[in-house]
């Protein structure tokens, strides 16, 4: 397991948006609050780019721009715009050789849950689940979600409390986290990409998303083995859910309650991490301590 | 442990609860069937179809039709304990479900289970099922949508054929003003089960793929497909043909859910592909995707050279044949519109 190294005052950021379509305006802020806190922003064509399709650019122009900017070593951290589809377009045909031997921290979560579950599962290098560009937004930079991206990024360990949920499993436990956007990590099952989840804290998160759909994505990580020897699970944020006309019977916290049921390792729901503004930074592939009481839970570096 | 020893520990082990559960059995999907392709026996008149819900709920009253029709073609139907059960969304409660799924297949009095309607659910009971009384008495099991967990599970776990097809909610209320379409594709059921040899032809299409190709005809649904990777159910593609369909899916999520094809090995070695119908969820305003169905798929299988056919009459729409699932079949695309046709044993291997 490797941790990039931390990032220094002056260090360079790049924000490039390596799968869905950004307008270079969602990121002024953004841009802003990174220089504020003392780093050099540099963008990437694929921020606002001249796209007029769902995608930043062509397969190639993002795969391009994301090779420079893995291989620059002025480079210290990527910040990915916005999420969106794209990844798994190019994930194949990215050279990892140069990251591997001076890796630099890759940030953001949905689409980009590719990259993480990728890089973790292959090369075990430490990315960060975090808020994009576009959460700086509206008074975000100013929330504990997007300044838990900037402690991250310089190095302070993460220690996030959040209260109890009724169905919440009580215990301890210590593991690996790793983790991301539901959906992804189901399309990710049997590809190259593949999430290995034994004996770490899983967390899951998704938005939009039917609730016979989540059901039967967590059916196929369950059918997988991908669910039964975790140390942990944590739920996030499942917004935007939807039902059929004909209703699910189960709120998406009873579906996931009911499929861990014959498990016996801490679980807990609700936790921060989600595509709304309750997002918090975690750092894949690290080993955290998460503790689950009545009162509250508790996830720490 | 290859697939024969699996099966004989199974024979041994008889009906003794659900054998197949646990989550170790990577080892069962192998592209070299591990024993030979087993055919049900065809249905001859007076033989029983047993109709059950491993999935979505449906009345007595909505199978009517359905009944009426299959017993005009002089068979009989055993109505299973599911059919007007309703637990949420599903067609009783899963164990109710996996109990007269069960109850059908052990019965040798039932040539064949026609599922009554897809929706979701068999996930939740396919790890349940003991299949050891289908091995020892095979028996056609039809559906389509999410019973493509069913059709694919059996597939790869024992090589025994099954059929692709309408259930009882496509059929009409009334036969004589079936659509033509419609009247052909539930008729082609009664034929797929009498044992006629299928061959179809498809409208041609700009964008077909000229070639020959002959392989075992596999797929489905394309959603559940992806969403068996790395489960017991999941199928191997390797010289095969391979048909797939969906409904309800963003341009989006159907090109990413090529990709999942293309990124679990699904779609290097096969011997055909033939891509039914798509109703495609219209993209939300600003998210507009800009590829077509038929740009996502040409693009997918640029690398290969295998025959590719287009709007073949799968799906879910009126025109939606019975497909003898797992057993070889022959694509042909040479001449723009695409023939699909069962190998018959009895003619001249391909020139």
């Amino acid at each position: 397991m490797r941790i990039p190294p931390y990032l220094q005052p002056g260090d360079t950021i790049a924000i490039v948006c390596p799968a869905g379509y950004m307008p270079r305006e969602r990121a002024t802020t953004c841009i802003e609050t990174l220089q504020s806190w003392g780093y050099r922003v540099r963008i990437g064509n694929t921020l606002g780019g001249p796209s007029e399709n769902y995608f930043s650019g062509s397969d190639d122009e993002r795969l391009t721009e994301l090779q420079q900017v893995l291989d620059d070593p002025e480079v210290k951290a990527i910040l990915c715009g916005r999420g969106g589809y794209g990844l798994s377009r190019i994930i194949d045909r990215i050279d990892f050789s140069r990251f591997v031997k001076t890796p630099k921290w890759i940030a953001g979560f949905s689409d980009i849950t590719v990259l993480h579950i990728h890089i973790w599962s292959n090369y075990k290098i430490v990315t960060l689940h975090s808020p994009m560009a576009g959460a700086f937004n509206d008074g975000g930079a100013d929330d504990v979600y997007v300044r838990s991206l900037r402690g991250a990024l310089a190095g302070e360990g993460a220690n996030y409390t959040c209260s109890p949920h009724p169905f919440n499993r009580v215990g301890v436990t210590t593991g690996r986290l790793v983790g991301g956007n539901l959906s992804l990590i189901a399309h990710l099952v049997g590809t190259a990409s593949d999430i290995k989840t034994k004996g770490k804290i899983l967390f899951l998160e998704d938005v939009g998303e039917y609730r016979y759909n989540i059901d039967r994505m967590l059916r196929q990580l369950k059918r997988s083995g991908r669910l039964d020897r975790l140390a942990g699970l944590v739920i996030g944020g499942f917004t935007e859910s939807k039902d059929t006309m004909r209703p699910f019977g189960a709120s998406v916290e009873e579906i996931i309650r009911d499929i861990v049921s014959e498990y016996d390792y801490p679980v807990c729901f609700g936790f921060p991490v989600s595509h709304e503004r309750e997002n918090y930074a975690l750092k894949i592939g690290v080993q955290h301590t998460l503790e689950i009481t009545p009162e509250k839970i508790t996830l720490r570096e | 442990m290859n697939r024969k020893n699996f099966l004989s520990s199974l024979l041994t082990l008889g009906a003794a609860g659900p054998v197949l559960a646990g989550e170790k059995r990577s080892s069962f999907v192998s592209t070299a069937a591990p024993f030979p392709l087993m055919t049900p026996p065809y249905l001859k008149p007076g033989d029983s179809i047993g109709i059950t819900c491993p999935a979505g709920n449906i009345t007595l009253k909505e199978i009517q039709p359905a009944m009426q029709l299959i017993q005009s073609w002089g068979f009989q139907i055993k109505v299973g304990d599911t059919v007007g059960k309703r637990d949420a969304i599903f067609g009783g409660t899963d164990e109710e479900r996996a109990a007269d799924f069960q109850k059908m297949l052990n019965d040798p009095g039932i040539a064949a289970i026609l599922c009554a309607r897809g929706g979701y659910g068999v996930v939740h009971i396919i790890d349940r099922l003991d299949f050891v009384p289908l091995i020892q008495h095979p028996k056609w099991i039809i559906g389509f949508s999410d019973i493509t967990v069913l059709l694919c599970h059996i597939h790869t776990n024992f090589n025994m054929a099954s059929i692709h097809s309408k259930m009882c909610n496509s059929f009409p209320d009334d036969w004589t003003k079936a659509e033509p379409v419609q009247a052909r594709s539930i008729l082609s059921i009664r034929q797929a089960l009498a044992g006629e040899r299928m061959e179809y032809t498809a409208a041609p299409h700009a964008q077909n793929r000229a070639g020959l190709a002959e392989g075992m005809l596999v797929g489905g649904n394309l959603k559940t497909i992806e969403t068996l990777a790395g489960t017991a159910s999941d199928i191997d593609t390797a010289g095969k043909i391979l048909f797939v369909e969906d409904t309800g899916e963003y341009l989006y999520s159907i090109d990413r859910m090529f990709w999942h094809l293309e990124r679990t090995g699904k779609l290097r070695r096969l011997a055909g592909l033939v891509i039914g119908g798509f109703k495609v969820k219209p993209d939300d305003p600003g998210e507009e995707f800009g590829r077509t169905v038929v740009d996502i798929v040409t693009e997918r299988v640029k690398p290969y050279s295998y025959p590719v056919c287009f709007d073949f009459p799968v799906g879910h729409q009126k025109e939606n044949y019975a497909l003898k699932y797992g057993i070889p079949h022959i694509l042909d695309t040479r001449d723009g519109q695409a023939r699909l046709s069962e190998r018959s044993v009895t003619i001249a291997p391909l020139p």
